[in-house]
C-alpha cells in the first residue's frame, strides 16, 4: 500500500492524542455511534465529533450517514503503514524460538556431558562404576 | 524462521528447524518446567506454567515482564498425537482464568517433523475471522503507539 509522507503525518497526529487512541481502541471492539463513543469521556457531542473528524481525515475511521446515530467503524489500513504487525509478531516468535533453540542445545549438551562427569564426592556412582 | 500470513483461512504460520531430535522437542513443548524455560520472549519470564496434557486438559501460564506486568494465558488441548502434533485453543485470561473478552481466541496447531536428526516445528495460529485478526492487530498497534509516545515523553523529560 503506497503511503505518502503526508499520510503518515496525518496518522501520527491522529494517534498522538489519548482520547483519540481510546476511541480507536473502543472501535477496535466493534462499531459504535457518536453518542456511544462520547459517553466514557463526558465530552459533548461536538467535542467528540472534533476528534472523529481528525480520525476520519487520517482514514482511521469511516462513518455511516445518519447524523448522531451514524455508526463509526475502525479502518485499520493506515495503522498497518505505521507498524507492520506481522513484523512485531515475527519478532515475538523469533525471540521465543531463539530461546527454545538455546534450551534444546543446553539439554543435549547436558546429556552428552553426563557419562563423562568426574566421580562425585558421595559413595557409589549412578552409572554403576566402582567409586 | 519463516512467517506466512493468509487471509483464507486467517492464519499466521511460523516455521523453524531445530538441531534436536523430535522426542526432545516434544518434551520441550509438553513438560511444564521445560515450556517455562523458553515460552516468554526475553526479558519476560514464565513464573507460572501448569500443563494437564490430555484432550480437554488445560495449559495455564503467566508471563511476567521486566516491570512486573503480567500476561495470563489458557490453552485447552483438542488433539495430542505424540510426538507429531498438538492442537489447542489459546486465549488471554486474567489471573483467575476468566477469558479476556476483548481479545479473540486462537486455534493453534503445532506439528513436529524430524529429518536427519533435526526437527521442523510448524506453529499455525488461526483466528476465527479476518475481522478478529485485524482487531487484535489494531489494538496491539494502538497500545504500542501509546507506549512509544509515553517512552518518548519520558526521554524528553529526562534530557
Amino acid at each position: 500500500m503506497a503511503t505518502t509522507q503526508d499520510d503518515l503525518s496525518l496518522t501520527f497526529a491522529a494517534l498522538a492524542d489519548p482520547t483519540r487512541r481510546a476511541i480507536l481502541a473502543r472501535l477496535a471492539q466493534g462499531e459504535a455511534t457518536v453518542k456511544e463513543l462520547a459517553e466514557p469521556f463526558a465530552l459533548s457531542l461536538p467535542g467528540v465529533s472534533k476528534h472523529l473528524k481528525v480520525l476520519q481525515r487520517a482514514g482511521l475511521i469511516s462513518q455511516g450517514r445518519k447524523a448522531q446515530w451514524r455508526p463509526c467503524r475502525l479502518e485499520p489500513a493506515p495503522l498497518h503503514a505505521v507498524d507492520d504487525w506481522v513484523d512485531r509478531y515475527r519478532h515475538l516468535w523469533e525471540e521465543r524460538f531463539d530461546r527454545l533453540d538455546e534450551y534444546l542445545r543446553e539439554l543435549q549438551q547436558e546429556e552428552n556431558d553426563g557419562p563423562d562427569d568426574p566421580p562425585s564426592a558421595h559413595d557409589g556412582d549412578p552409572h554403576g562404576r566402582p567409586a | 524462521m519463516t512467517v506466512t500470513r493468509t487471509d483464507d483461512p486467517p492464519e499466521l504460520v511460523m516455521e523453524r528447524a531445530f538441531a534436536a531430535p523430535r522426542a526432545l522437542v516434544w518434551r520441550a513443548f509438553t513438560e511444564p518446567e521445560r515450556v517455562a524455560r523458553w515460552w516468554a520472549p526475553r526479558p519476560w519470564t514464565t513464573p507460572i506454567c501448569r500443563i494437564d496434557l490430555r484432550p480437554g486438559g488445560e495449559w495455564r501460564y503467566c508471563m511476567r515482564g521486566p516491570n512486573g506486568e503480567e500476561s495470563w494465558g489458557k490453552a485447552t488441548y483438542l488433539e495430542i498425537v505424540p510426538p507429531e502434533r498438538l492442537v489447542f485453543t489459546d486465549e488471554f485470561t486474567d489471573a483467575d482464568g476468566n477469558r479476556n473478552e476483548e481479545l479473540p481466541t486462537l486455534h493453534e496447531t503445532v506439528t513436529f517433523v524430524e529429518h536427519d536428526g533435526a526437527t521442523t516445528v510448524t506453529f499455525r495460529s488461526r483466528y476465527a475471522s479476518v475481522a478478529d485478526r485485524d482487531r487484535v492487530a489494531a489494538m496491539g498497534m494502538i497500545e504500542g503507539f501509546g507506549m512509544a509516545l509515553d517512552q518518548l515523553a519520558e526521554e524528553l523529560a529526562a534530557a
